[in-house]
């Protein structure tokens, strides 16, 4: 059974035909081509599918395409505007956060999620935040290093 | 020495910019008009006889393209041994093992077509134990192999038994490790297009595409030529994509050729950790004589390893940790005993450090354990043993660099070794492991060869086209390639262009595995580069009328060393070079062949490696006794990496070694039921450390300059994992006095393990 939704995504809206058991992460990436969300487990235990919806980080895995109707969606494709990139990621490309770079863009939302409520995280409350994020390569020293610089970034000291 | 302006610095990642934004392109991203989607039917039994097949069924849903059976995929194949074939026909060996296979135009179609395939099996006898495996009357597994022993690599350096006699005591004591997964973020996953011209392109997440191309070519009977491999960024292998080739890669081009539509497979998360290999379970005993002064007199270590079904790396995992533990202390009597052997359970491959961070757990364990009994100081006593610059090792590894000693006393000092031995706290400990592994290795039997290619164009515009053997798996080679390319040619960074993982496009090379990238890979670049520099210095000095020796680039420009004012760019040298009578382009290539040597096939001894990094770390950890629920307080982690080229990168890689090490050590663990089938294949149920449970990590870069590597670079991603339990192990001890000698260590057992000591404590 399908049903039509309204995704704003990335300020663009899609009104789309959709299978009522889709996920939004099948939306996004399957439907929509935009696979910049990633897809580690499907199963809401990596986080690496993060997106913001209402400015709220989900695991996009665990959305119903139908739910999101008439939500604002955000991925990783939204965040550089006119070329320029967000301060958040300038902070994770600097400060060596990337290796493979399969967990960034999840973990780049969920910072921003984050910094938006609290623009002042201590070390504790970023590793709590990114808790639900899997990275296998980094050890997780110079994710937490890049969110604390983002943060004076966006504070703008 | 010589300034350097790119080496050695901390530059930000040649991809970061691209993976931040979510445009770098992963296989698992690729979708083809027209494709479809495979899938395998897998075996429910560990070992079982085939005896009928039936397809029709799923042959005639609405969607099923294509249905095949063994007999469709004839190729048998293998790392060490050619030992398997993609779809069984005669029987299956685990749980797991694949007999059918479809295409469907949606996954959904795909797996209700497998539920229609019928097979009839008789089931046989299995064995899941590698000790029970090797007694006389165990079921066989391959046909000739007696005791289901598939390789039996030895080391007999010396005299052990002599070494024993010689010494004032000797013990011995057992270990085991677990299975663990590599857990690559981005699943496992391939797509075969196949064109009307017969040729193959082959969208594979491999570590070394160009050998693919070689097995596939092998198998399929077509020209490599006509086979196309194309690896775009991965996301993390850690050795599982080191592995030649799993059944679904040749399953997904039989589909596609049978379809003649694109065939995409993909691992779900259940499927990546138990059938894309793992650590392999060892079970070793370490049997070390030792003098009252401490001096290690010899070694014999004895190691089974539980292979599974089918061979993949696993004689050479196996052969791996036995080099290395023979490279580590000074003795010269050495006896190794591996066992490779066969069980009905799914299979082990490569993982990050082959077998060597499992071989080091027993001996630097044991090793603790030794200095415990004998009242020494655990690092003294490795101070006293370790090999040293110059050093002829029992395992014929020549060391040209050796930064062991300055790694030991680096993590020592970090971890405040000396104050915190003399002022224990309670319940507090402290406890040191150090460790080697190899830079690129000539341990293939048979194979005589450990190289890396690069080539090199320098365009109208000066800029540079690098293309690599060496695929960038996370590890941040093509950045660190992307240096020596910059420092060699005097060319700004941001001017090269670097690529790797296309078989059309790249040099052959022996693929990201073995710690080599930097180095071999490094060494095969800086060639290239130093060609291309020459083939630009001679044209510019034809130009300026100056000798090329008189003649330096920096900044793209090229400056007579003699009158620097007098210059002109690399564009121009170029262009000049290129659009004249006779003219030529600057296009360089190199192809190093590490020097190193194979083993003698009698002793096991060989200089096996260019190279060799040592590695300490040292853990502290509070252990409460009411739960055995352990908190570490700090890793300090030292690395001889000879030079570094990245140290930013360089850092990254040993962070994250020690991450992949404390979950090694205390939580990560594959664990099997009765018939081999994996009851925690969640993520949340695997337990790797979170960022909430990672513990501060110092990293100390030792930087030895080794002779051969590029600008004294050697390897770095191994090194870092190993030493991690070990560390822990007697942290653990050190705290609350008990050992735990079989990984992980978990709450559960320190606190058995307390348990046991007390009522051993009333008794006695």
């Amino acid at each position: 059974m399908k049903k039509t939704v309204k995704l704003v995504i990335n300020g663009e809206t899609h009104i789309l035909e959709v299978e009522h058991r889709r996920t939004l992460l099948e939306v996004i990436r399957d439907d929509l081509r935009l696979t910049g969300t990633k897809k580690m487990c499907g199963q809401g235990e990596c986080g690496s599918c993060t997106v913001l919806m209402d400015g709220l980080a989900v695991n996009a895995c665990l959305v119903l395409a139908l739910d999101a109707d008439g939500k604002r969606i955000e991925t990783i494709e939204g965040l550089a505007q006119d070329g320029k990139l967000h301060p958040i990621q300038e902070a994770f490309i600097e400060k060596g956060a990337i290796q493979c770079g399969f967990c960034a863009p999840g973990m780049i939302l969920t910072t921003k999620a984050l910094l938006a409520k609290n623009p002042s995280p201590t070390e504790v409350e970023i590793k709590t935040a990114i808790a639900g994020n899997f990275c296998r390569c980094t050890g997780y020293a110079r994710i937490v290093d890049a969110i604390q610089s983002a943060a004076v970034r966006l504070r703008g000291e | 020495m010589e300034e350097l302006f790119f080496v050695g610095k901390d530059i930000p990642r040649v991809d970061a910019r691209t993976k931040a934004t979510g445009e770098a392109i992963y296989t698992v991203d690729l979708a083809f008009p027209n494709m479809l989607w495979g899938q395998m039917l897998r075996s429910p039994h560990p070992h079982a006889k085939i005896l009928n097949i039936d397809t029709s069924r799923a042959e005639r849903l609405s969607g099923v393209k294509v249905v095949i059976t063994g007999r469709e995929t004839p190729f048998v194949f293998g790392v060490s041994h050619m030992d398997q074939t993609p779809l069984q026909t005669e029987k299956v060996r685990y749980v797991g093992d694949p007999v059918a296979a479809v295409a469907a135009v949606d996954l959904d179609t795909a797996e209700e077509a497998l539920s229609l395939i019928k097979v009839d099996y008789e089931p046989l006898p299995a064995v899941f134990d590698p000790e029970e495996a090797m007694k006389e009357g165990a079921p066989i597994i391959h046909e000739g192999k007696l005791r289901n022993i598939a390789a039996n690599p030895i080391y007999n350096i010396g005299d052990v038994e002599a070494a024993f006699k010689e010494a004032d005591d000797v013990f011995e004591d057992r270990f085991e490790t677990q299975r663990v997964a590599h857990v690559c973020p981005e699943p496992h996953n391939c797509v075969a297009v196949w064109d009307h011209s017969g040729k193959l392109t082959f969208y594979y997440c491999s570590q070394m595409p160009s050998v693919s191309r070689v097995q596939l070519s092998k198998a399929f009977g077509i020209p490599e030529s006509k086979i196309r491999v194309v690896t775009n960024n991965v996301g993390g292998g850690f050795g599982s994509r080191a592995t030649s080739k799993f059944p679904m890669d040749f399953v997904a081009i039989v589909l596609a050729k049978k379809s003649g539509r694109p065939v995409k497979i993909e691992c779900t998360r259940a499927e990546e950790f138990i059938w894309t290999t793992f650590r392999h379970k060892f079970i070793m005993t370490v049997k070390t004589g030792i003098k009252k002064d401490g001096t290690i007199t010899g070694r014999h270590i004895t190691n089974i390893c539980d292979n599974g079904a089918y061979c993949d790396y696993g004689p050479v995992v196996t052969n791996v940790g036995g080099a290395m533990q023979g490279t580590l202390y000074r003795f010269m009597n050495y006896r190794y005993d591996g066992y490779t052997v066969y069980t009905n359970l799914p299979y082990g491959g490569a993982m990050r450090g082959i077998g060597n961070p499992q071989v080091h757990f027993a001996g630097e364990a044991q090793l603790n354990m030794i200095a415990h009994r004998l009242g020494m100081d655990p690092l003294e006593l490795r101070l006293k043993n370790a090999v040293r610059t110059g050093d002829e090792t029992a395992s014929g590894a020549v060391l040209k660099s050796c930064g062991l000693t300055e790694c030991l006393e680096g993590v020592a000092n970090k971890i405040g070794w000396k104050g915190k031995r003399a002022n224990p706290k309670p319940n507090r400990g402290v406890g040191i492991a150090c460790g080697v592994h190899f830079t690129g290795v000539r341990l293939s039997p048979g194979i005589d060869a450990d190289f890396a290619g690069a080539t090199m164009v320098v365009n109208d515009d000066g800029s540079v086209n690098l293309a690599t053997s060496c695929v960038d798996i996370g590890s941040g080679s093509s950045t660190a390639l992307t240096q020596i390319a910059a420092e060699t040619l005097g060319i700004e960074m941001e001017k090269i262009n670097t690529i790797f993982g296309d078989t059309e496009t790249c040099p052959m090379g022996w693929g990201s595995r073995a710690s080599r990238n930097t180095a071999i890979g490094g060494m095969a670049v800086k060639k290239a580069a130093e060609d291309a520099r020459a083939q630009i210095l001679k044209a510019a000095g034809e130009k300026m009328e100056v000798h090329p020796d008189d003649l330096g680039i920096r900044n793209s420009t090229v400056f007579v060393k003699s009158a620097p004012s007098r210059s002109m760019s690399v564009a121009d040298v170029v262009r000049f070079n290129r659009y004249r009578k006779n003219g030529q382009a600057v296009m360089a290539k190199a192809h190093w062949d590490a020097p190193s040597t194979l083993a003698d096939k009698v002793t096991g001894r060989g200089n096996f490696s260019m190279a060799f990094s040592f590695g300490a770390k040292a853990i502290e950890v509070e252990v409460d006794p009411g739960t055995g629920q352990m908190n570490i307080i700090e890793v300090a982690a030292a690395q001889d990496l000879g030079k570094a080229i990245n140290p930013l990168g360089a850092i990254g890689q040993i962070e994250g070694g020690v991450h992949m090490g404390l979950g090694f050590a205390m939580s990560e663990e594959i664990v099997l039921d009765e018939v081999g089938r994996m009851r925690n294949n969640y993520l949340l149920d695997y337990r790797m450390p979170t960022a909430l449970d990672m513990p501060p990590v110092s990293s100390i870069l030792v930087e030895t300059d080794d002779p051969i590597g590029p600008f004294g670079a050697k390897g770095v991603g191994e090194m870092a994992i190993i030493s991690t339990p070990d560390a822990l192990m007697a942290a653990v001890y050190d705290a609350v006095g008990v050992w735990i000698p079989d990984l992980p260590i978990t709450p559960e057992k320190i606190l058995l393990a307390l348990k046991k000591k007390k009522a051993a404590e009333k008794a006695g």
